[in-house]
């Protein structure tokens, strides 16, 4: 089924240091999230969902885990004929020697190569590891529009964080004037998300010249942005309205979590015509035991609750002894809860064990505990 | 290296289950919330290394064929494995024909043309786990002809009683198979399963057909008891078969119990089933809810007490369900009240705000009913 030009690139290189002992062994967007998921899910159901046949996605820190799971692209749907999930990491070529990805621009030039094999028109490139549904169609969609160059999908934020984030200055069409990384004194509140769509050709020109280029950062937002704006070619924003979440420290992504707990949250993930794909895992539905309680909770499959469970996220696998109480928290997978033991405020690492009558975490802290190693009971 | 291939039967004439089987065959009824029953033996098989799987359809074949679709997520080797759907034309002048043999005959070509030395038959409305590999080896190292599969029982007088049982002599050899007739607690309930080698199945296949048109397989393997050296072997564990109404309700009611569950689900025997991509499930403010099994992409906002509730499945707020199987994305409304019944697929109870009854006689509530 040949649906539109228009090839992905996801950048799934990143380590996401600030999530610390969650992304030890496991690429940033391996990281689990939402029950079920793993980040990375989201921009490859989007590209599934968008009619997208082929992505490459560039691994590079800790990629063994994230290799094998996206290399199976079924999960995704995107397994027809010429279509098929790819991955990149960085190779040896007869005319360079073996380099690892040296920005997310590099990354991508690397592998001009793959790209030219589909010569697509366009070329969409995504950041692995960000929470959020989006229709690529439609941004593609106005990206012909609009005659652009290159077109930077862009989200409104308070104006009061804007200086955290790359921002974008527009004019009255919508076009991009200007790119302010981490301004102090922002002049808008347009915040890019990561997602570009590049017409190709005018992309792989500018690769080839940034590749050689001694002084370049090999960046998308540093390098080649900039590089398009002065040569004045048109660039233009694309409004995204939605949940959109980056989830970078340890506070964030526990809030990403409660988020879906509120009513009607913004990401519904029970939306039937936009849904998220992951790992098919044989577990046994959730069994709740005679004695739990449960109230305001997100909890999958393979979950085991005998004890109380309280504005939490429950992931794969999960168990919450008898007399436990799991209150504003995430249990990764297979993380045990054992009887008795209170966890408040915490995330919980995957296959972490909490000992009988252990207390983790308190109700008034100020950040988020992550349990990454077993803690002891109390006899 | 496979030695057998697999083979899925349907239920017989004598099996109904009211309600639920209008809309599909046994095979496909939800089971667990997540699972449906052709989901055990279909596992067993492709636990035991057999991935060359006949399954036989006769009637509403539609949510049974995309249920198996191309049969990868039972983990059938996609190449040298193939799970294959049989469907075999009912005979409409009288359902007396419509027989497993007649099934057979009609698909005989395919059967004839399985390249392995042996088959394991098992049934699409009996709920067990067994390691058909190793039942495989026992049966060609006793040099059997035939070797069926039994669960002793000691409630054949009120339960089991559209089933077949076995007479045993004290070598475990098979003297007779006939009908539970409930006149006994302590009964072999036959498990509608048999080991044998393709020749003689097909051996048998042609004897019925030329004896009766109205024989099935257990009746011909019964006659051939006296030629043939028939041996029963027994199964422990988790046993269940959904051959009424009662049974369907009791088999889910009873999985509740994490010990029962224990006893069918080992990790190391994986049960596979479609997945359907649903997100985990959502508890609000004031759910409430007890010993049950819940699945995934469910609402839960009111107060769910010893129930299997399905996928996707709505439980408004104060609603109260207790006692009670609930299929893939039903509603049930504010303020309803729902006691022992099973409620199928997309129905939708919001009007009436009490259906209640009672537990030897649980209530049905139809596919895609608003009441």
């Amino acid at each position: 089924m040949k649906q539109n030009n228009m090839l992905a690139m996801i950048l799934a290189g990143g380590r996401g240091s600030r999530l610390h002992d969650l992304t030890n062994k496991v690429a940033k967007p391996a990281v689990s999230y939402g029950g079920k998921y793993r980040i990375v899910d989201f921009p490859l159901s989007n590209c599934a969902n968008s009619g997208i046949d082929v992505v490459g996605v560039l691994t590079q820190y800790e990629s063994v885990l994230l290799n094998s799971y996206v290399a199976a692209g079924g999960r995704w749907g995107l397994d027809a004929r010429d279509s098929g999930v790819f991955v990149l990491p960085p190779r040896e070529k007869a005319d360079a020697n073996l380099d690892v990805y040296r920005g997310t621009a590099d990354a991508i030039s690397q592998n001009i190569d793959f790209i030219d094999n589909y010569n697509p028109e366009y070329l969409l490139v995504l950041s692995g590891d960000h929470i959020y549904k989006m229709n690529y169609s439609k941004m593609l969609q106005y990206h012909k529009e609009k005659n652009a160059d290159a077109t930077i999908a862009v989200i409104g934020v308070p104006i009061k964080e804007a200086s955290r984030f790359g921002i974008m200055n527009t004019d009255d069409e919508g076009r991009i004037i200007e790119f302010e990384e981490k301004p102090a004194n922002p002049k808008s509140n347009l915040a890019s998300m990561g997602i570009y769509i590049f017409t190709w050709k005018t992309l792989r020109r500018l690769l080839l010249a940034d590749m050689k280029d001694p002084n370049s950062h090999h960046d998308f937002g540093k390098d080649i942005i900039p590089t398009l704006l002065n040569e004045g070619k048109t660039i233009v924003a694309y409004e995204f309205k939605g949940y959109w979440k980056d989830v970078g420290t340890i506070d964030s992504l526990w809030e990403a979590n409660m988020d879906l707990l509120s009513n009607n949250n913004e990401l519904d993930l029970n939306d039937h015509t936009w849904k998220i794909y992951t790992e098919d895992v044989s577990a046994l539905p959730q069994y709740i035991g005679p004695k739990a309680k449960i109230s305001r909770a997100f909890i999958n499959q393979g979950c085991i609750i005998d004890g109380e469970v309280r504005n939490s996220v429950l992931f794969t696998g999960a168990r919450v002894g008898e007399g436990a109480k799991v209150i504003d928290t995430v249990l990764m997978p297979d993380a045990v809860v054992e009887e008795g033991a209170v966890v408040q405020r915490a995330l919980v690492a995957n296959g972490v064990r909490i000992g009988k009558g252990a207390v983790v975490g308190s109700a008034d802290s100020e950040h988020i505990e992550l349990v990454a190693k077993r803690v002891k009971g109390v006899e | 290296m496979a030695r057998a291939f697999g083979i899925i039967t349907s239920s017989g004439t004598h099996i109904k289950v009211e309600g639920m089987q209008a809309y599909r065959p046994i095979g496909a009824f939800s089971f667990l919330g997540r699972y449906r029953v052709i989901d055990f033996p279909i596992s067993n098989m492709s636990n035991s290394d057999i991935d060359r799987i006949q399954v036989y359809a006769k009637k509403n074949p539609r949510s049974l064929a995309e249920h198996l679709g191309t049969g990868r997520h039972y983990n059938i080797n996609s190449k040298r494995g193939k799970l294959q759907l049989l469907f075999s034309e009912n005979n409409t002048e009288n359902d007396i024909y419509n027989t497993d043999i007649a099934a057979f005959m009609e698909n005989i070509d395919m059967i004839e043309r399985m390249h392995f030395p042996y088959v394991v038959i098992a049934p699409n409305y009996m709920v067990y786990t067994a390691n058909f590999d190793t039942l495989l080896q026992n049966h060609i190292d006793s040099g059997a002809d035939i070797t069926l599969l039994y669960h002793a029982v000691d409630n054949a007088r009120e339960a089991f009683l559209n089933c077949d049982i076995l007479n045993l002599n004290k070598q475990k050899g098979v003297l007779s198979i006939e009908k539970n007739r409930g006149s006994a607690k302590n009964r072999n309930i036959f498990m509608d399963t048999y080991i044998m080698n393709k020749e003689l199945f097909l051996d048998l296949i042609h004897k019925a057909k030329k004896l009766s048109s109205m024989y099935t397989l257990p009746q011909i393997v019964n006659i051939e008891c006296a030629n043939l050296d028939v041996r029963g072997v027994a199964h422990h564990g988790y046993f269940a078969t959904i051959t009424d109404f009662k049974s369907y309700f009791d088999a889910n009611i009873n999985l509740i119990d994490s010990k029962a569950a224990q006893e069918l689900f080992d990790p190391e025997w994986p049960i596979y089933t479609r997945t359907n991509d649903s997100c985990p499930t959502q508890y609000f403010d004031d759910a409430e809810v007890r010993n049950s099994v819940i699945s995934n992409g469910c609402l839960i906002e009111g107060s769910v007490e010893n129930c299997v509730i399905g996928r996707g499945c709505s439980i408004k707020k104060g609603a109260v369900v207790k006692n009670s199987v609930i299929l893939a994305n039903a509603v049930i409304g504010e303020d309803v009240h729902i006691e022992n019944q099973v409620v199928d697929k997309w129905a939708q109870v919001i009007h009436a705000k009490e259906v209640i009854a009672q537990p030897d006689h649980p209530g049905y509530i139809r596919r895609d009913d608003i009441l």
